[in-house]
């Protein structure tokens, strides 16, 4: 067992996470690009859009309450606080009462919830309508990612994540059981919907109405629009994390200090851009499918996951 | 090999079987669901070769290379050959929506790993959790074949269903005598032949599909 991880290792992996979210966006980005022999924007891109939006003035339209100006900033704040729950560098449970996988799924819902009530609020065409879509993917995707935390906590006997990591070990895949290659296969389903990619969402378009996610920002603008952009960053390499907590070990977890650290950072890295590449490559391969076909593609994984609980449970 | 780990190995190839039969059902494509159903037979040969390993039966090693090439490689090929010749339209037309399918089998699944927890002595004496696996790919293919329109998809059925039934007698009794495994391969390649002579001919003289014989009143 490993040790617990204090405060400041905690926060340290938050920041770190928001960090390095745009690089992700970057990266899979450049992928794309290079799949499709076009040479594609500098992997930084991301980071000069923010710093570029941040820089901008406000302008609102007249139909909005005052409700919807503090809208980005408590999107971003519960996805930055979710992305607190991810363990990073080191597995094991923080040293103090921090909050489970359910706690990060239920703070990833609200950001979705407000995300929805900040484009209703609105009243633009496009934004009731990303919104209603949204909201009609998300009880198709929540559930199913819940069961697939499920399925790995009945072997672990909890739902804390770093402890969950943990218990995995560093075995590495030679340790899974039948149970975890199908909620694997579930939570390979789920992750290009659950970060807004391409079966299920189109993260490139802004004008079609193929859009889900990127109609809900329309009527965000400046430094609020960039609070949204920056979240859905983040939003994306915490579920990236949370699989890789899930289903891959965290690095030499017990490793002495800095070293062990800088180890854990290196198999952190590997580990998302493995799946970075995964999901290029979808993206690459696959067209959008018709909102109506989305229930069904969902379903896949939703039939992976229960198949995964009921060989655990019976 | 311990038996733990010839075990887990059956196990986690329950597992990718159950996950190829769940993408036959969801496959909108029909040449998809015709890949996923290779891949599946595919499967069934390495536990074959990991049970012929474990055991030490070398029938279940011929088992397992006549399943590869048959089952895994010729099979496919031939539907894949027909799908092309007959110039259909590749998406398979289901008689329900697939997601009530996928509710369906679900239902299906549990129902198995419950029917076989009640055939507890039996279940003992078997590798790991292949009965319930073995139990629910079999009805899973006939719910595919019940659900399906056209003749191929019902095929694909047809083979994964017989994948399952191949599976749990395999688990069971550690390889079947020899010439009833090879009985068994050559149905399959019978039906399949039947079937494919049966769908072109419909197809050639009548222009109609397997469903369309529902409006023949005697």
């Amino acid at each position: 067992m490993t040790g617990e991880r204090p405060l400041g290792l905690v926060l340290l992996e938050m920041i770190l996470l928001v960090l390095i979210g745009p690089l992700v966006t970057g990266v899979i980005q450049k992928l794309k690009a290079r799949l499709q022999c076009r040479a594609g924007a500098d992997i930084l891109q991301p980071y000069r859009d923010l710093a570029k939006l941040f820089r901008k003035g406000t302008v609102q339209a007249d139909t909005t309450s005052g409700f919807f100006r503090s809208i980005p900033v408590l999107v971003l704040a519960a996805t930055v606080a979710a992305g607190a729950l991810v363990p990073v560098l080191r597995a094991g449970p923080p040293a103090f009462p921090l909050g489970d996988a359910l706690m990060l799924l239920g703070l990833l819902a609200l950001a979705r919830f407000l995300t929805a009530v900040g484009a209703l609020d609105a009243g633009g065409a496009f934004g009731g309508m990303g919104a209603s879509r949204e909201m009609t993917i998300a009880p198709l995707v929540e559930p199913v990612l819940m069961m697939v935390v499920f399925s790995t906590a009945m072997a672990a006997g909890t739902t804390e994540l770093g402890a969950l990591a943990a218990h995995r070990g560093t075995s590495w895949i030679f340790a899974w059981r039948a149970a975890d290659f199908l909620a694997f296969a579930a939570l390979l389903v789920l992750l290009p919907a659950e970060t807004g990619r391409i079966p299920v969402d189109n993260p490139d378009t802004h004008l079609e109405l193929t859009m889900l996610h990127e109609g809900m920002l329309l009527e965000h603008s400046g430094p609020g629009l960039g609070c949204m952009v920056l979240a859905s960053h983040t939003r994306q390499i915490v579920t990236l994390g949370l699989g890789a907590a899930l289903f891959f070990p965290i690095g030499p977890t017990d490793g002495p200090g800095v070293m062990g650290l800088a180890v854990g950072a290196g198999a952190f890295a590997g580990k998302i851009l493995a799946l970075v590449i995964y999901l290029a490559l979808v993206e690459s391969s696959y067209a959008k499918l018709r909102l109506f076909r989305v229930p069904q593609y969902l379903g896949v994984g939703f039939v992976c996951a229960l198949t995964a609980l009921a060989l655990r449970i019976l | 090999m311990s038996a733990d780990t010839v075990q887990s190995i059956i196990d986690d190839l329950g597992a990718l079987l159950l996950f190829t039969m769940i993408l036959i059902i969801a496959a909108s494509q029909i040449s998809r669901a015709i890949y996923a159903v290779a891949a599946q037979s595919l499967l069934i040969a390495i536990a074959a070769g990991v049970l012929a390993k474990a055991t030490g039966n070398v029938d279940l090693w011929v088992i397992a290379g006549v399943t590869l090439a048959v089952k895994a490689i010729a099979l496919p090929w031939v539907l894949h050959w027909v799908v092309w010749r007959m110039n259909v339209r590749r998406e398979v037309e289901p008689m329900i929506p697939v997601a009530a399918t996928l509710a369906l089998a679900v239902a299906v699944v549990v129902m198995s790993f419950h029917l076989s927890g009640s055939l507890g002595p039996v279940r003992q004496t078997i590798t790991g959790n292949a009965l319930p696996v073995g139990i629910a790919l079999t009805l899973l293919g006939v719910l595919v074949m019940a659900t399906r329109k056209t003749a191929l998809t019902q095929m694909v059925g047809l083979f994964a269903s017989e994948n399952g039934i191949f599976f749990t007698a395999m688990a069971v009794t550690q390889g079947m005598p020899f010439i009833i495994e090879i009985g068994v391969t050559l149905d399959v390649i019978l039906a399949a032949l039947v079937m494919t002579i049966m769908v072109l001919k419909v197809r050639s003289t009548v222009d109609a599909d397997i469903a369309d014989l529902d409006r023949l009143k005697g």
